[in-house]
């Protein structure tokens, strides 16, 4: 008899190859209210395929700076009580990714920005709000304004669309979360892909592509 | 096998006494009476969670007749569907021809790779003789004797069988096949004459096997065929399966297809499965109750993208229409989520409680009670 299908929330998100494990799907339930937060899930029964799971949101809980849920190994949710659902997807692919058992830690809240040469950084400004800026010198330690500000721009840009995030008044270098609480951890995750948003898209296309079965196209 | 005549009625009756979900696809599928409206999938309803959950994952399972027939039981035992559709894809009859197949991973769709045509003119179309003990037909068939063995009595068993015109692309190729329809028309009835004797023969297989319905998929599609075309190349072909193979046939073709429903419907075809780019009101108002239609469910917006309510709202739609069988428009995305599927036949059972709860109340009973002044 297969495990049975439980009411384990809305999927919200889903990776349907896992290349580190048997080629199992893994998934994302988000609960339903009043519940808050998310549950991994595999439907498979391979031996192992709970510990992948569990791995899975452990690699969640430290990129993505989320908790437990009581009792629940797989399950997870953010302490300020938000779902953040895009962040969450996001943290979820990223997480799926990763060789099991490698070691987990978070990502900073810096990163070198190839295409301009300067470290972009974001920095926690308190009640859910970052301000991101460019930095030159080695340690990336020097702020500047000359050239950087398109870049600063992109990735708060970035930030915004991937984590939900809002603009803030004034600024075109501040975006907060509007649970009003910080997520560094989510950020720094973010903050890798924030550059290159268009590339996120094309990849959620291409997954969102496989497995439809198209009418033959003609000339 | 005698071919059962039609009544012309198709309603759903209170008085009806509870139908087995076979039962119920057949009436339906014959415009007989029904308890309610059946839940039918006339193309496959295969996920990769549904994969896992049984561990059957393409493309397996379009080659191993346990694995095919375990797949396609999970949508009457998890998802709650009145039928069983085990050929996942449109490749069998095209392997066994001799074209090259894609057979790609568990999360996509085996493909004929119609850049690669195996032939150029009628002359060349070949139908070996033991094209039914070919492995990828012979899977199809030992799949259905399971599942008629298991599920039988409980559910209707499709199978599928295609069309001339669908194996014209993947034997020509598409753009060489829709080429030749316009610069020979002769050559192109030669093709299809010849064609239709695998469709007709891997049918009656089925049936030997206990297949109770067929799709037919034929794929002159809105985006590719006008109507008038489907009049001259198809519909006295699909007039002759109706009559070769006796059992009741779906004709599938996808696409904005109103513009050729009145010939659909002269086909004696038992039933459409057409395309959310028909409006179900519209296309109930060209088919009347000469043939049954099914499916209309958006598959890439509503039970891929969407959630449950919108799947809930697109149902309602179709059973509002009076269309008798209701499912997906086509074969679902792998990644659609088992909670949309599962609200098809919710859907269903629960708009046919409202019917009844509204038929049994009162006249005036149902309007919105006033806050006192």
């Amino acid at each position: 008899m297969p495990p049975a299908i439980t009411d384990i929330g809305s999927r919200v998100e889903l990776v349907s190859l896992d290349p580190h494990f048997h080629d199992i799907s893994i998934a994302l339930y988000e609960q339903r209210p009043p519940a808050t937060g998310y549950v991994i899930h595999s439907y498979s029964s391979y031996e192992g395929a709970l510990e992948r799971v569990e791995y899975a949101a452990e690699a969640m809980r430290i990129l993505g700076g989320m908790i437990s849920t009581e009792g629940d190994p797989r399950g997870l949710r953010f302490a300020c009580g938000s779902n953040h659902l895009l962040g969450s997807k996001r943290i979820f692919i990223e997480a799926v990714k990763i060789l099991p058992r490698s070691p987990l830690e978070q990502r900073p809240l810096a990163i070198l920005d190839k295409k301009s040469g300067l470290t972009i950084a974001v920095a926690s400004e308190g009640d859910g709000a970052y301000r991101v800026t460019a930095n030159r010198g080695e340690d990336g330690g020097e702020e500047t304004t000359d050239g950087g500000e398109r870049r600063v721009a992109i990735a708060a840009g970035g930030l915004a669309r991937l984590g939900q995030m809002t603009p803030l008044e004034g600024s075109a270098n501040r975006v907060g979360f509007e649970c009003g609480h910080s997520h560094d951890a989510l950020v720094g995750l973010l903050l890798t892909r924030a550059m290159n948003v268009r590339a996120v898209i094309r990849e959620l296309e291409n997954a969102a592509a496989r497995g439809v079965l198209a009418a033959p196209k003609g000339m | 096998m005698p071919k059962v005549s039609m009544p012309k009625v198709s309603v759903v009756d209170e008085t009806v006494p509870a139908m087995t979900g076979r039962e119920r696809v057949l009436a339906a599928l014959g415009r007989l009476p029904v308890d309610r409206t059946p839940v039918c999938n006339p193309t496959s309803v295969a996920t990769v969670e549904l994969m896992d959950l049984v561990d059957a994952p393409f493309p397996a399972a379009n080659r191993d007749p346990e694995l095919m027939a375990r797949l396609a039981a999970t949508g009457y035992t998890e998802l709650g569907f009145d039928t069983i559709m085990p050929v996942f894809s449109i490749i069998q009859e095209s392997s066994a021809l001799g074209c090259s197949i894609q057979w790609e991973q568990k999360d996509n769709w085996p493909t004929v790779r119609m850049n690669q045509p195996i032939w150029k003119t009628a002359d060349d179309v070949h139908i070996p003789t033991d094209v039914l003990a070919h492995p990828d037909m012979r899977c199809v068939l030992d799949a259905i004797a399971i599942l008629k063995r298991e599920y039988g009595d409980e559910v209707a068993i499709v199978g599928k069988t295609m069309g001339p015109w669908s194996l014209g692309y993947h034997c020509f190729g598409v753009e060489p096949f829709l080429l030749m329809t316009l610069d020979d028309p002769d050559q192109t009835k030669a093709i299809l004459d010849r064609l239709k004797k695998i469709t007709i023969d891997f049918g009656v297989a089925q049936i030997e096997a206990g297949a109770d319905a067929l799709t037919l998929p034929d794929h002159a599609t809105g985006d590719l065929v006008s109507g008038e075309y489907y009049e001259r190349y198809l519909r006295d072909l699909h007039i002759e399966f109706a009559q070769a193979i006796p059992i009741p046939l779906i004709l599938h073709i996808c696409g904005r297809t109103v513009d050729r429903m009145e010939y659909i419907a002269q086909t004696g075809m038992a039933a459409f499965h057409y395309d959310s780019k028909n409006k179900p009101a519209e296309s109930m108002e060209i088919i009347g109750d000469r043939i049954s239609l099914v499916g209309n469910i958006n598959n890439p917006e509503t039970l891929f993208s969407k959630g449950p309510e919108v799947v809930r709202e697109e149902v309602y739609g179709n059973l509002e229409a009076g269309v008798p069988l209701v499912g997906p428009e086509c074969a679902i995305p792998l990644q659609t989520s088992i909670e949309n599927l599962r609200e098809i036949p919710l859907a269903v059972r629960d708009w046919h409680r409202e019917k009844d709860q509204a038929q049994t109340e009162p006249a005036g009973s149902n309007e919105p009670s006033r806050p006192a002044n």
